[in-house]
Protein backbone atom coordinates (compact mmCIF):
# COMPACT_ATOMS: atom_id res chain seq x y z
CA UNK A 1 0.00 0.00 0.00
CA UNK A 2 2.08 2.66 0.97
CA UNK A 3 4.58 3.81 -1.39
CA UNK A 4 7.56 4.78 0.37
CA UNK A 5 10.86 4.08 -1.58
CA UNK A 6 12.77 0.98 -0.73
CA UNK A 7 15.36 1.23 1.80
CA UNK A 8 17.94 -0.76 1.57
CA UNK A 9 18.97 -0.98 5.34
CA UNK A 10 15.06 -2.26 6.28
CA UNK A 11 15.95 -5.45 6.18
CA UNK A 12 19.28 -6.36 6.87
CA UNK A 13 19.44 -8.99 3.68
CA UNK A 14 17.31 -9.42 1.32
CA UNK A 15 15.31 -12.49 2.57
CA UNK A 16 13.25 -14.64 0.38
CA UNK A 17 11.42 -17.36 1.40
CA UNK A 18 7.82 -17.38 2.94
CA UNK A 19 8.86 -16.38 6.85
CA UNK A 20 10.29 -13.58 5.65
CA UNK A 21 7.67 -12.15 3.58
CA UNK A 22 5.58 -12.24 6.60
CA UNK A 23 8.53 -11.14 9.32
CA UNK A 24 8.95 -7.95 6.88
CA UNK A 25 5.16 -7.31 6.40
CA UNK A 26 4.37 -7.90 9.81
CA UNK A 27 6.84 -5.79 11.40
CA UNK A 28 8.12 -8.39 13.40
CA UNK A 29 11.68 -6.55 13.80
CA UNK A 30 9.52 -4.75 16.04
CA UNK A 31 8.39 -7.24 18.37
CA UNK A 32 11.62 -9.38 17.69
CA UNK A 33 13.48 -6.16 18.71
CA UNK A 34 11.16 -5.74 21.84
CA UNK A 35 11.94 -9.71 22.51
CA UNK A 36 15.35 -9.58 22.45
CA UNK A 37 15.08 -6.07 25.22
CA UNK A 38 13.19 -7.63 27.61
CA UNK A 39 15.15 -8.87 30.86
CA UNK A 40 13.54 -10.59 33.63
CA UNK A 41 15.26 -9.75 36.95
CA UNK A 42 17.06 -12.94 39.22
CA UNK A 43 16.40 -12.97 42.94
CA UNK A 44 14.80 -14.89 45.16
CA UNK A 45 11.36 -14.36 44.52
CA UNK A 46 11.61 -14.68 40.90
CA UNK A 47 9.13 -17.89 40.57
CA UNK A 48 6.18 -15.43 42.03
CA UNK A 49 6.44 -14.00 38.46
CA UNK A 50 5.43 -17.29 37.25
CA UNK A 51 1.71 -17.10 38.43
CA UNK A 52 0.71 -14.40 36.14
CA UNK A 53 1.80 -16.46 33.42
CA UNK A 54 0.46 -19.26 34.78
CA UNK A 55 -3.59 -17.21 34.90
CA UNK A 56 -3.06 -16.44 31.52
CA UNK A 57 -2.62 -20.01 30.21
CA UNK A 58 -5.47 -20.73 32.57
CA UNK A 59 -7.57 -18.39 30.69
CA UNK A 60 -7.04 -19.60 27.03
CA UNK A 61 -7.91 -22.80 28.78
CA UNK A 62 -10.91 -21.48 29.68
CA UNK A 63 -11.72 -19.76 26.37
CA UNK A 64 -10.88 -23.58 24.31
CA UNK A 65 -13.16 -25.06 26.59
CA UNK A 66 -16.25 -22.74 26.84
CA UNK A 67 -16.46 -22.19 23.54
CA UNK A 68 -16.70 -26.15 23.06
CA UNK A 69 -19.08 -25.93 26.01
CA UNK A 70 -21.31 -23.78 24.40
CA UNK A 71 -21.73 -25.97 21.36
CA UNK A 72 -23.88 -28.11 23.15
CA UNK A 73 -25.36 -25.75 25.74
CA UNK A 74 -28.99 -24.45 25.98
CA UNK A 75 -29.32 -21.28 27.95
CA UNK A 76 -32.94 -21.57 28.85
CA UNK A 77 -34.72 -22.66 32.23
CA UNK A 78 -36.69 -25.75 30.57
CA UNK A 79 -33.48 -27.52 28.94
CA UNK A 80 -30.13 -25.93 30.32
CA UNK A 81 -29.60 -28.51 32.81
CA UNK A 82 -30.94 -31.26 30.51
CA UNK A 83 -28.47 -30.14 27.97
CA UNK A 84 -25.76 -30.14 29.99
CA UNK A 85 -26.61 -33.87 31.51
CA UNK A 86 -26.76 -34.71 27.95
CA UNK A 87 -23.25 -33.61 26.88
CA UNK A 88 -22.24 -34.84 29.79
CA UNK A 89 -23.21 -38.57 29.23
CA UNK A 90 -23.62 -38.49 25.30
CA UNK A 91 -20.71 -36.71 23.66
CA UNK A 92 -17.56 -38.11 23.77
CA UNK A 93 -15.58 -36.76 26.55
CA UNK A 94 -18.60 -34.00 27.12
CA UNK A 95 -17.91 -34.89 31.13
CA UNK A 96 -14.16 -34.20 30.50
CA UNK A 97 -14.37 -30.74 29.42
CA UNK A 98 -16.95 -29.80 31.75
CA UNK A 99 -15.13 -30.99 34.27
CA UNK A 100 -12.01 -28.99 32.79
CA UNK A 101 -13.77 -26.21 32.30
CA UNK A 102 -14.59 -26.00 35.63
CA UNK A 103 -11.74 -27.33 37.35
CA UNK A 104 -9.75 -24.67 35.81
CA UNK A 105 -11.96 -22.20 36.57
CA UNK A 106 -11.36 -22.70 40.63
CA UNK A 107 -7.59 -22.82 39.90
CA UNK A 108 -7.26 -19.57 38.05
CA UNK A 109 -9.23 -17.97 41.09
CA UNK A 110 -6.82 -19.36 43.24
CA UNK A 111 -3.55 -18.53 41.47
CA UNK A 112 -4.96 -14.99 40.41
CA UNK A 113 -5.33 -15.05 44.70
CA UNK A 114 -1.62 -16.04 44.64
CA UNK A 115 -0.92 -13.88 42.23
CA UNK A 116 -2.36 -10.75 43.86
CA UNK A 117 -0.84 -11.97 47.20
CA UNK A 118 2.44 -11.79 45.92
CA UNK A 119 2.75 -8.69 44.30
CA UNK A 120 1.56 -7.12 47.48
CA UNK A 121 4.46 -8.09 49.15
CA UNK A 122 6.88 -7.61 46.39
CA UNK A 123 5.08 -4.36 46.70
CA UNK A 124 4.87 -4.19 43.06
CA UNK A 125 2.55 -1.48 42.81
CA UNK A 126 4.94 1.06 43.60
CA UNK A 127 4.92 3.91 41.40
CA UNK A 128 5.07 3.39 38.21
CA UNK A 129 2.65 0.87 38.64
CA UNK A 130 0.06 1.85 40.06
CA UNK A 131 -2.21 1.18 37.01
CA UNK A 132 -0.78 -2.39 36.40
CA UNK A 133 -2.12 -3.06 40.01
CA UNK A 134 -5.66 -1.41 39.30
CA UNK A 135 -6.18 -3.27 36.14
CA UNK A 136 -4.39 -6.28 38.04
CA UNK A 137 -7.91 -5.92 41.03
CA UNK A 138 -10.34 -5.40 38.12
CA UNK A 139 -9.23 -8.18 36.63
CA UNK A 140 -9.86 -10.47 39.69
CA UNK A 141 -13.33 -8.64 40.23
CA UNK A 142 -14.13 -9.80 36.25
CA UNK A 143 -12.56 -13.39 36.94
CA UNK A 144 -14.77 -13.83 40.13
CA UNK A 145 -17.82 -12.19 38.17
CA UNK A 146 -16.96 -15.00 35.61
CA UNK A 147 -17.30 -17.55 38.17
CA UNK A 148 -20.57 -16.26 39.98
CA UNK A 149 -22.47 -15.95 36.85
CA UNK A 150 -20.71 -19.64 34.81
CA UNK A 151 -22.12 -21.05 38.26
CA UNK A 152 -25.74 -20.30 37.55
CA UNK A 153 -25.51 -22.24 34.18
CA UNK A 154 -25.96 -25.48 34.26
CA UNK A 155 -29.12 -24.46 36.48
CA UNK A 156 -29.18 -27.29 39.38
CA UNK A 157 -30.40 -26.82 42.87
CA UNK A 158 -27.13 -25.57 44.68
CA UNK A 159 -26.32 -22.85 41.83
CA UNK A 160 -29.93 -21.57 41.56
CA UNK A 161 -30.34 -20.72 45.33
CA UNK A 162 -26.73 -19.56 45.80
CA UNK A 163 -27.72 -17.56 42.91
CA UNK A 164 -30.27 -15.92 44.64
CA UNK A 165 -28.76 -15.35 48.02
CA UNK A 166 -26.01 -13.60 46.33
CA UNK A 167 -27.87 -11.22 43.70
CA UNK A 168 -30.13 -10.88 46.72
CA UNK A 169 -26.86 -9.02 48.86
CA UNK A 170 -27.05 -6.43 46.00
CA UNK A 171 -30.44 -5.75 46.90
CA UNK A 172 -29.64 -4.45 50.50
CA UNK A 173 -27.54 -1.43 49.28
CA UNK A 174 -29.50 1.70 49.95
CA UNK A 175 -31.39 3.73 47.33
CA UNK A 176 -29.99 1.65 44.11
CA UNK A 177 -29.95 -1.40 45.45
CA UNK A 178 -33.71 -2.63 44.32
CA UNK A 179 -33.04 -1.40 41.00
CA UNK A 180 -29.62 -3.16 40.92
CA UNK A 181 -31.59 -6.25 41.81
CA UNK A 182 -33.71 -5.90 39.14
CA UNK A 183 -31.24 -5.27 36.72
CA UNK A 184 -29.15 -8.20 37.57
CA UNK A 185 -32.00 -10.63 37.89
CA UNK A 186 -34.14 -9.61 34.86
CA UNK A 187 -36.92 -9.90 37.42
CA UNK A 188 -37.95 -9.81 41.08
CA UNK A 189 -36.94 -13.42 41.33
CA UNK A 190 -34.60 -15.95 39.45
CA UNK A 191 -36.49 -17.08 36.70
CA UNK A 192 -35.35 -17.86 33.03
CA UNK A 193 -34.85 -14.37 32.31
CA UNK A 194 -32.11 -14.49 34.90
CA UNK A 195 -30.33 -17.26 32.97
CA UNK A 196 -30.67 -15.49 29.79
CA UNK A 197 -28.55 -12.41 31.25
CA UNK A 198 -26.35 -14.57 33.30
CA UNK A 199 -25.37 -16.76 29.77
CA UNK A 200 -24.90 -12.92 27.64
CA UNK A 201 -22.89 -12.01 30.50
CA UNK A 202 -21.06 -14.83 31.06
CA UNK A 203 -20.28 -15.79 26.55
CA UNK A 204 -20.17 -11.88 25.30
CA UNK A 205 -19.60 -9.36 27.81
CA UNK A 206 -17.45 -10.37 30.87
CA UNK A 207 -14.65 -11.83 27.75
CA UNK A 208 -14.92 -8.68 25.87
CA UNK A 209 -14.23 -6.68 29.13
CA UNK A 210 -11.68 -9.03 30.48
CA UNK A 211 -9.83 -9.51 26.80
CA UNK A 212 -9.32 -5.32 26.82
CA UNK A 213 -8.11 -5.39 30.49
CA UNK A 214 -5.98 -7.57 30.10
CA UNK A 215 -4.63 -6.41 27.05
CA UNK A 216 -3.59 -3.06 28.71
CA UNK A 217 -2.34 -5.03 31.52
CA UNK A 218 -0.43 -7.10 29.78
CA UNK A 219 0.93 -3.85 27.81
CA UNK A 220 1.62 -2.17 31.40
CA UNK A 221 3.78 -5.05 32.41
CA UNK A 222 5.95 -4.97 29.03
CA UNK A 223 6.11 -1.08 29.25
CA UNK A 224 7.05 -1.05 32.53
CA UNK A 225 9.49 -4.28 33.62
CA UNK A 226 9.12 -6.64 35.96
CA UNK A 227 9.45 -5.15 39.18
CA UNK A 228 12.10 -6.01 41.72
CA UNK A 229 11.34 -5.85 45.53
CA UNK A 230 12.80 -3.33 47.33
CA UNK A 231 14.91 -6.24 49.72
CA UNK A 232 16.27 -7.74 46.86
CA UNK A 233 17.56 -4.19 45.17
CA UNK A 234 19.25 -2.95 48.44
CA UNK A 235 21.07 -6.69 49.24
CA UNK A 236 23.28 -5.92 45.79
CA UNK A 237 22.39 -2.17 46.01
CA UNK A 238 20.28 -1.19 43.13
CA UNK A 239 17.87 -3.04 40.78
CA UNK A 240 19.74 -2.16 38.09
CA UNK A 241 22.67 -4.42 39.77
CA UNK A 242 20.64 -7.96 40.06
CA UNK A 243 21.36 -10.29 37.47
CA UNK A 244 19.09 -10.94 34.38
CA UNK A 245 17.94 -13.39 32.03
CA UNK A 246 16.72 -12.89 28.93
CA UNK A 247 12.91 -13.08 28.35
CA UNK A 248 12.95 -15.13 25.45
CA UNK A 249 14.18 -18.06 25.04
CA UNK A 250 14.94 -18.40 29.11
CA UNK A 251 12.07 -17.10 31.06
CA UNK A 252 9.69 -18.40 28.85
CA UNK A 253 10.47 -21.83 29.00
CA UNK A 254 10.64 -21.75 32.28
CA UNK A 255 6.87 -20.29 32.20
CA UNK A 256 5.83 -23.54 29.68
CA UNK A 257 7.36 -25.68 32.57
CA UNK A 258 4.86 -23.47 34.75
CA UNK A 259 2.07 -24.12 32.30
CA UNK A 260 2.88 -27.73 32.28
CA UNK A 261 2.81 -27.73 35.69
CA UNK A 262 -0.52 -26.32 35.96
CA UNK A 263 -1.79 -28.48 32.70
CA UNK A 264 -0.63 -31.68 34.69
CA UNK A 265 -2.78 -30.66 37.87
CA UNK A 266 -5.88 -29.78 36.11
CA UNK A 267 -5.60 -33.13 34.00
CA UNK A 268 -5.88 -35.15 37.12
CA UNK A 269 -8.09 -33.12 39.31
CA UNK A 270 -10.57 -32.89 36.48
CA UNK A 271 -10.32 -36.86 35.47
CA UNK A 272 -10.15 -37.75 39.17
CA UNK A 273 -12.63 -35.72 40.73
CA UNK A 274 -15.21 -34.90 37.68
CA UNK A 275 -17.35 -32.01 38.36
CA UNK A 276 -20.73 -32.97 39.77
CA UNK A 277 -24.11 -31.91 38.22
CA UNK A 278 -26.48 -32.55 40.96
CA UNK A 279 -30.04 -31.89 41.01
CA UNK A 280 -32.27 -29.60 38.44
CA UNK A 281 -33.66 -26.50 39.50
CA UNK A 282 -36.84 -26.29 41.15
CA UNK A 283 -37.39 -22.49 41.79
CA UNK A 284 -40.34 -22.50 44.09
CA UNK A 285 -39.14 -25.44 46.39
CA UNK A 286 -37.45 -25.21 49.79
CA UNK A 287 -33.65 -24.65 49.84
CA UNK A 288 -32.34 -27.52 49.71
CA UNK A 289 -29.26 -28.23 52.70
CA UNK A 290 -25.87 -27.17 52.12
CA UNK A 291 -26.35 -24.07 50.37
CA UNK A 292 -22.92 -23.61 49.25
CA UNK A 293 -21.57 -20.60 46.82
CA UNK A 294 -17.57 -21.61 45.27
CA UNK A 295 -15.03 -21.60 47.69
CA UNK A 296 -13.78 -18.28 46.51
CA UNK A 297 -17.08 -16.62 47.58
CA UNK A 298 -17.52 -18.90 51.06
CA UNK A 299 -15.74 -16.57 53.01
CA UNK A 300 -18.60 -14.10 52.46
CA UNK A 301 -21.06 -16.55 52.65
CA UNK A 302 -19.56 -17.91 56.19
CA UNK A 303 -19.63 -14.22 57.40
CA UNK A 304 -22.55 -12.80 56.55
CA UNK A 305 -24.39 -16.37 58.07
CA UNK A 306 -22.74 -15.25 61.00
CA UNK A 307 -24.01 -11.43 61.53
CA UNK A 308 -27.50 -11.18 63.26
CA UNK A 309 -30.76 -9.60 61.53
CA UNK A 310 -29.53 -6.29 63.42
CA UNK A 311 -26.60 -4.88 64.20
CA UNK A 312 -27.33 -1.61 66.14
CA UNK A 313 -30.32 -0.87 64.03
CA UNK A 314 -29.24 -1.37 60.87
CA UNK A 315 -29.72 -4.64 59.04
CA UNK A 316 -26.83 -7.27 59.28
CA UNK A 317 -26.47 -7.83 55.97
CA UNK A 318 -26.04 -4.30 54.70
CA UNK A 319 -23.19 -3.94 57.26
CA UNK A 320 -21.40 -7.26 56.37
CA UNK A 321 -21.93 -6.10 52.07
CA UNK A 322 -20.84 -2.53 53.18
CA UNK A 323 -17.82 -4.31 54.63
CA UNK A 324 -16.76 -6.06 52.32
CA UNK A 325 -17.17 -3.39 49.32
CA UNK A 326 -14.65 -1.26 51.45
CA UNK A 327 -12.44 -3.87 51.94
CA UNK A 328 -12.38 -4.38 48.29
CA UNK A 329 -11.96 -0.53 47.83
CA UNK A 330 -8.86 -0.75 50.02
CA UNK A 331 -7.70 -3.11 48.27
CA UNK A 332 -8.33 -1.38 45.10
CA UNK A 333 -6.22 1.94 46.26
CA UNK A 334 -3.61 0.11 48.49
CA UNK A 335 -0.52 2.29 45.44
CA UNK A 336 -2.61 5.38 46.83
CA UNK A 337 -2.64 4.42 50.46
CA UNK A 338 1.01 3.52 50.98
CA UNK A 339 2.59 6.37 51.41
CA UNK A 340 5.34 5.67 54.33
CA UNK A 341 6.68 3.65 56.88
CA UNK A 342 3.56 3.93 59.25
CA UNK A 343 1.02 3.32 56.78
CA UNK A 344 2.78 0.56 55.44
CA UNK A 345 2.84 -1.29 58.57
CA UNK A 346 -0.49 -0.69 58.63
CA UNK A 347 -1.68 -1.95 55.39
CA UNK A 348 0.88 -5.35 56.38
CA UNK A 349 -1.37 -5.90 59.60
CA UNK A 350 -4.06 -5.45 57.50
CA UNK A 351 -3.51 -7.88 55.37
CA UNK A 352 -2.48 -10.63 57.54
CA UNK A 353 -5.65 -10.06 59.11
CA UNK A 354 -7.24 -10.48 56.08
CA UNK A 355 -5.92 -13.80 54.79
CA UNK A 356 -6.44 -15.61 58.79
CA UNK A 357 -9.90 -14.11 58.07
CA UNK A 358 -9.93 -15.64 54.60
CA UNK A 359 -8.59 -19.11 55.55
CA UNK A 360 -10.57 -19.39 58.75
CA UNK A 361 -13.86 -18.44 57.72
CA UNK A 362 -13.11 -20.39 54.29
CA UNK A 363 -12.33 -23.65 56.38
CA UNK A 364 -15.23 -22.96 58.85
CA UNK A 365 -17.82 -23.09 55.49
CA UNK A 366 -16.59 -25.71 53.83
CA UNK A 367 -16.25 -28.57 56.44
CA UNK A 368 -18.94 -29.82 59.40
CA UNK A 369 -16.35 -31.43 60.79
CA UNK A 370 -13.49 -29.86 62.64
CA UNK A 371 -10.64 -32.26 62.33
CA UNK A 372 -11.16 -31.77 58.40
CA UNK A 373 -11.74 -28.08 59.20
CA UNK A 374 -8.33 -27.87 60.77
CA UNK A 375 -6.64 -29.72 57.89
CA UNK A 376 -7.88 -27.22 55.43
CA UNK A 377 -7.35 -24.72 57.71
CA UNK A 378 -3.89 -25.58 58.68
CA UNK A 379 -2.76 -26.20 54.85
CA UNK A 380 -3.87 -23.33 53.56
CA UNK A 381 -1.88 -21.50 56.37
CA UNK A 382 1.41 -23.59 55.45
CA UNK A 383 0.54 -22.68 51.74
CA UNK A 384 0.43 -18.35 52.42
CA UNK A 385 3.52 -19.14 55.23
CA UNK A 386 5.73 -20.85 52.52
CA UNK A 387 5.23 -17.57 50.43
CA UNK A 388 5.61 -15.20 53.00
CA UNK A 389 9.28 -16.87 54.04
CA UNK A 390 10.90 -16.07 50.55
CA UNK A 391 9.88 -12.63 51.52
CA UNK A 392 11.98 -12.32 54.81
CA UNK A 393 15.75 -12.42 55.39
CA UNK A 394 17.11 -15.29 57.16
CA UNK A 395 17.66 -14.86 60.47
CA UNK A 396 15.63 -11.71 61.25
CA UNK A 397 13.17 -11.75 63.71
CA UNK A 398 10.13 -11.99 61.53
CA UNK A 399 11.72 -15.43 59.92
CA UNK A 400 11.74 -16.84 63.30
CA UNK A 401 8.31 -16.47 63.92
CA UNK A 402 7.68 -17.17 60.27
CA UNK A 403 9.00 -20.18 60.90
CA UNK A 404 7.74 -21.07 64.47
CA UNK A 405 4.08 -20.73 62.60
CA UNK A 406 5.05 -23.21 60.44
CA UNK A 407 6.11 -25.57 62.90
CA UNK A 408 2.58 -24.52 64.85
CA UNK A 409 0.97 -25.04 61.19
CA UNK A 410 2.32 -28.49 60.59
CA UNK A 411 1.28 -29.49 64.36
CA UNK A 412 -2.24 -28.86 63.49
CA UNK A 413 -2.52 -29.98 60.06
CA UNK A 414 -0.79 -33.61 61.45
CA UNK A 415 -3.21 -33.72 65.12
CA UNK A 416 -6.39 -33.18 62.24
CA UNK A 417 -5.09 -36.02 59.53
CA UNK A 418 -4.93 -38.33 62.89
CA UNK A 419 -8.03 -37.27 64.08
CA UNK A 420 -9.66 -37.84 60.51
CA UNK A 421 -7.69 -41.52 60.34
CA UNK A 422 -8.62 -42.50 63.84
CA UNK A 423 -12.16 -41.92 63.62
CA UNK B 1 -8.58 39.06 13.38
CA UNK B 2 -11.06 36.16 12.51
CA UNK B 3 -8.48 34.44 10.87
CA UNK B 4 -5.57 34.34 13.28
CA UNK B 5 -7.55 33.32 16.18
CA UNK B 6 -7.38 29.01 16.10
CA UNK B 7 -7.54 28.25 20.27
CA UNK B 8 -11.06 27.94 21.25
CA UNK B 9 -10.74 30.00 24.16
CA UNK B 10 -9.61 33.05 22.44
CA UNK B 11 -12.18 32.68 19.81
CA UNK B 12 -15.91 33.26 21.38
CA UNK B 13 -17.17 31.86 17.94
CA UNK B 14 -14.96 28.58 17.76
CA UNK B 15 -15.69 28.04 21.70
CA UNK B 16 -19.68 28.10 20.73
CA UNK B 17 -19.07 25.64 17.87
CA UNK B 18 -16.94 23.25 20.56
CA UNK B 19 -19.86 23.91 22.91
CA UNK B 20 -22.60 22.94 20.45
CA UNK B 21 -20.67 19.95 19.29
CA UNK B 22 -19.87 18.65 22.53
CA UNK B 23 -23.50 19.72 23.34
CA UNK B 24 -25.36 17.78 20.17
CA UNK B 25 -22.73 15.03 20.82
CA UNK B 26 -24.47 14.47 24.47
CA UNK B 27 -27.81 14.53 23.06
CA UNK B 28 -26.73 11.90 20.87
CA UNK B 29 -25.36 9.43 23.28
CA UNK B 30 -27.91 9.96 25.31
CA UNK B 31 -30.85 8.94 23.08
CA UNK B 32 -28.57 6.05 22.30
CA UNK B 33 -28.39 5.18 26.06
CA UNK B 34 -32.09 5.77 26.68
CA UNK B 35 -33.41 2.80 25.18
CA UNK B 36 -30.73 0.47 25.95
CA UNK B 37 -31.29 1.41 29.82
CA UNK B 38 -35.01 1.21 29.11
CA UNK B 39 -34.39 -2.29 27.78
CA UNK B 40 -32.13 -3.48 30.45
CA UNK B 41 -35.51 -3.01 32.78
CA UNK B 42 -37.47 -6.30 33.81
CA UNK B 43 -40.14 -7.24 31.58
CA UNK B 44 -43.43 -6.37 33.24
CA UNK B 45 -44.87 -9.68 33.65
CA UNK B 46 -42.15 -10.92 35.76
CA UNK B 47 -42.37 -7.62 38.31
CA UNK B 48 -46.24 -8.24 39.08
CA UNK B 49 -48.37 -11.52 39.24
CA UNK B 50 -51.97 -12.86 39.92
CA UNK B 51 -54.14 -11.94 42.97
CA UNK B 52 -54.90 -14.81 44.42
CA UNK B 53 -54.43 -18.85 44.01
CA UNK B 54 -55.81 -21.47 44.48
CA UNK B 55 -53.22 -23.96 46.99
CA UNK B 56 -52.49 -27.57 45.02
CA UNK B 57 -53.83 -29.38 48.02
CA UNK B 58 -56.78 -29.49 50.42
CA UNK B 59 -57.00 -28.36 54.37
CA UNK B 60 -56.97 -32.28 54.76
CA UNK B 61 -54.04 -32.33 52.83
CA UNK B 62 -52.03 -29.59 55.06
CA UNK B 63 -50.09 -32.81 56.85
CA UNK B 64 -46.85 -34.10 57.41
CA UNK B 65 -46.49 -36.93 54.55
CA UNK B 66 -44.88 -40.69 55.37
CA UNK B 67 -41.50 -38.85 56.01
CA UNK B 68 -42.54 -36.23 58.14
CA UNK B 69 -42.16 -33.48 55.29
CA UNK B 70 -44.48 -30.45 54.92
CA UNK B 71 -46.60 -30.05 51.86
CA UNK B 72 -43.84 -28.07 49.83
CA UNK B 73 -43.87 -24.24 48.79
CA UNK B 74 -45.89 -23.56 45.65
CA UNK B 75 -45.89 -20.99 42.93
CA UNK B 76 -48.16 -17.65 43.83
CA UNK B 77 -47.23 -14.47 41.78
CA UNK B 78 -44.09 -15.76 40.75
CA UNK B 79 -43.04 -16.34 44.07
CA UNK B 80 -42.79 -19.61 46.74
CA UNK B 81 -45.48 -19.74 48.74
CA UNK B 82 -45.27 -21.70 52.09
CA UNK B 83 -48.87 -22.54 54.15
CA UNK B 84 -48.59 -23.80 58.19
CA UNK B 85 -50.70 -24.81 60.60
CA UNK B 86 -50.57 -22.64 63.56
CA UNK B 87 -51.11 -24.79 66.93
CA UNK B 88 -54.79 -23.42 67.47
CA UNK B 89 -55.50 -25.12 63.92
CA UNK B 90 -55.61 -21.71 61.77
CA UNK B 91 -53.78 -21.99 58.64
CA UNK B 92 -51.87 -19.34 57.53
CA UNK B 93 -50.11 -18.21 54.29
CA UNK B 94 -46.02 -16.65 53.69
CA UNK B 95 -44.19 -15.30 51.03
CA UNK B 96 -41.62 -17.92 51.24
CA UNK B 97 -38.91 -16.09 50.01
CA UNK B 98 -36.46 -15.64 53.23
CA UNK B 99 -36.37 -12.01 54.60
CA UNK B 100 -32.39 -12.54 55.02
CA UNK B 101 -30.96 -13.07 51.21
CA UNK B 102 -33.99 -14.87 49.18
CA UNK B 103 -33.50 -18.40 50.17
CA UNK B 104 -37.46 -20.28 49.95
CA UNK B 105 -38.04 -21.25 53.79
CA UNK B 106 -40.02 -24.78 54.67
CA UNK B 107 -42.28 -25.76 57.51
CA UNK B 108 -40.93 -27.62 60.06
CA UNK B 109 -43.94 -29.65 61.62
CA UNK B 110 -41.73 -31.31 64.61
CA UNK B 111 -40.14 -28.35 65.37
CA UNK B 112 -43.10 -26.37 64.97
CA UNK B 113 -41.46 -23.30 63.16
CA UNK B 114 -40.33 -22.02 59.87
CA UNK B 115 -36.84 -23.22 58.53
CA UNK B 116 -34.44 -21.43 55.98
CA UNK B 117 -31.65 -23.80 55.77
CA UNK B 118 -29.29 -21.37 53.71
CA UNK B 119 -27.87 -19.44 56.99
CA UNK B 120 -30.36 -21.20 59.82
CA UNK B 121 -33.01 -18.71 60.35
CA UNK B 122 -36.08 -19.56 61.98
CA UNK B 123 -39.36 -18.15 62.11
CA UNK B 124 -42.45 -18.88 64.24
CA UNK B 125 -45.34 -20.03 62.73
CA UNK B 126 -46.96 -16.89 62.23
CA UNK B 127 -44.17 -15.67 60.10
CA UNK B 128 -42.42 -13.31 63.38
CA UNK B 129 -38.40 -13.83 62.72
CA UNK B 130 -37.04 -15.84 65.91
CA UNK B 131 -33.57 -16.20 65.25
CA UNK B 132 -30.63 -16.76 63.14
CA UNK B 133 -30.07 -13.85 60.58
CA UNK B 134 -33.40 -12.84 59.00
CA UNK B 135 -34.28 -8.87 59.90
CA UNK B 136 -37.61 -9.32 59.15
CA UNK B 137 -40.83 -11.10 59.72
CA UNK B 138 -42.55 -13.37 56.52
CA UNK B 139 -44.19 -11.72 54.39
CA UNK B 140 -47.99 -12.38 55.45
CA UNK B 141 -51.52 -13.35 52.32
CA UNK B 142 -54.35 -13.77 53.12
CA UNK B 143 -56.20 -17.31 53.38
CA UNK B 144 -59.68 -17.52 52.31
CA UNK B 145 -61.00 -21.06 53.15
CA UNK B 146 -63.57 -22.59 50.43
CA UNK B 147 -65.97 -25.79 50.16
CA UNK B 148 -67.16 -28.69 52.36
CA UNK B 149 -65.76 -28.28 55.97
CA UNK B 150 -63.12 -30.33 56.57
CA UNK B 151 -61.94 -30.53 52.95
CA UNK B 152 -61.83 -26.83 51.85
CA UNK B 153 -59.84 -25.36 49.20
CA UNK B 154 -57.18 -22.89 50.54
CA UNK B 155 -57.59 -19.64 48.45
CA UNK B 156 -54.24 -17.51 49.01
CA UNK B 157 -54.05 -13.61 48.04
CA UNK B 158 -52.04 -10.28 48.33
CA UNK B 159 -54.43 -8.29 51.02
S1 LIG C 1 -31.53 -16.59 53.36
FE1 LIG C 1 -32.68 -17.40 54.95
S2 LIG C 1 -31.34 -17.32 56.61
FE2 LIG C 1 -30.19 -16.38 55.03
Amino acid sequence: MSRAPEKPNDSPATRPGLRDFFYDRMGMSVAAGLAAKKKVPIHRSTPFYFLGGMALFLFVIQIVSGVLLSLYYKPSPDQAFESVQAFMTEVDFGWLIRSVHSWAANLLIGILFLHLLTAYMMRAYRRPRELTWATGILLLALFMAFGFSGYLLPWNQLAFFATRVGTALVGVLPVVGQDLLLLARGGENVTGDTLSRFYALHVAILPLLTLAMLGFHLFLVQHHGMSVPDREALRLGGSERLPTMPFVPDFLLRDAVGWYLVLGILAALAALFPWELGEKAAPFSSAPEGIKPEWYFLFMFQALKQLPGHILGIEGELLGVLFFGCAGLVIFLIPVLDRGQISRLVLNILAALAVVFFIVMTAWGYFDKGSLRLILGASLFLGVLSLAISFSDRGTLVRRILWMLTALATLLLIIGISQELYQ
Amino acid sequence: MEGSCDKSDKCPRRSWLVRVLVGMNLVAIGSLLYPITRFLRPRRGTRHGTLNVVAPFRVDQLRPDADGEWPAPFEFAGKPCVLVRTSDGEIKAFNAICTHTDCTVKCRPEEGDIFCSCHGGVYDLNGQNVSGPPPRPLEAYKVILRGKPGREEIIVSRT
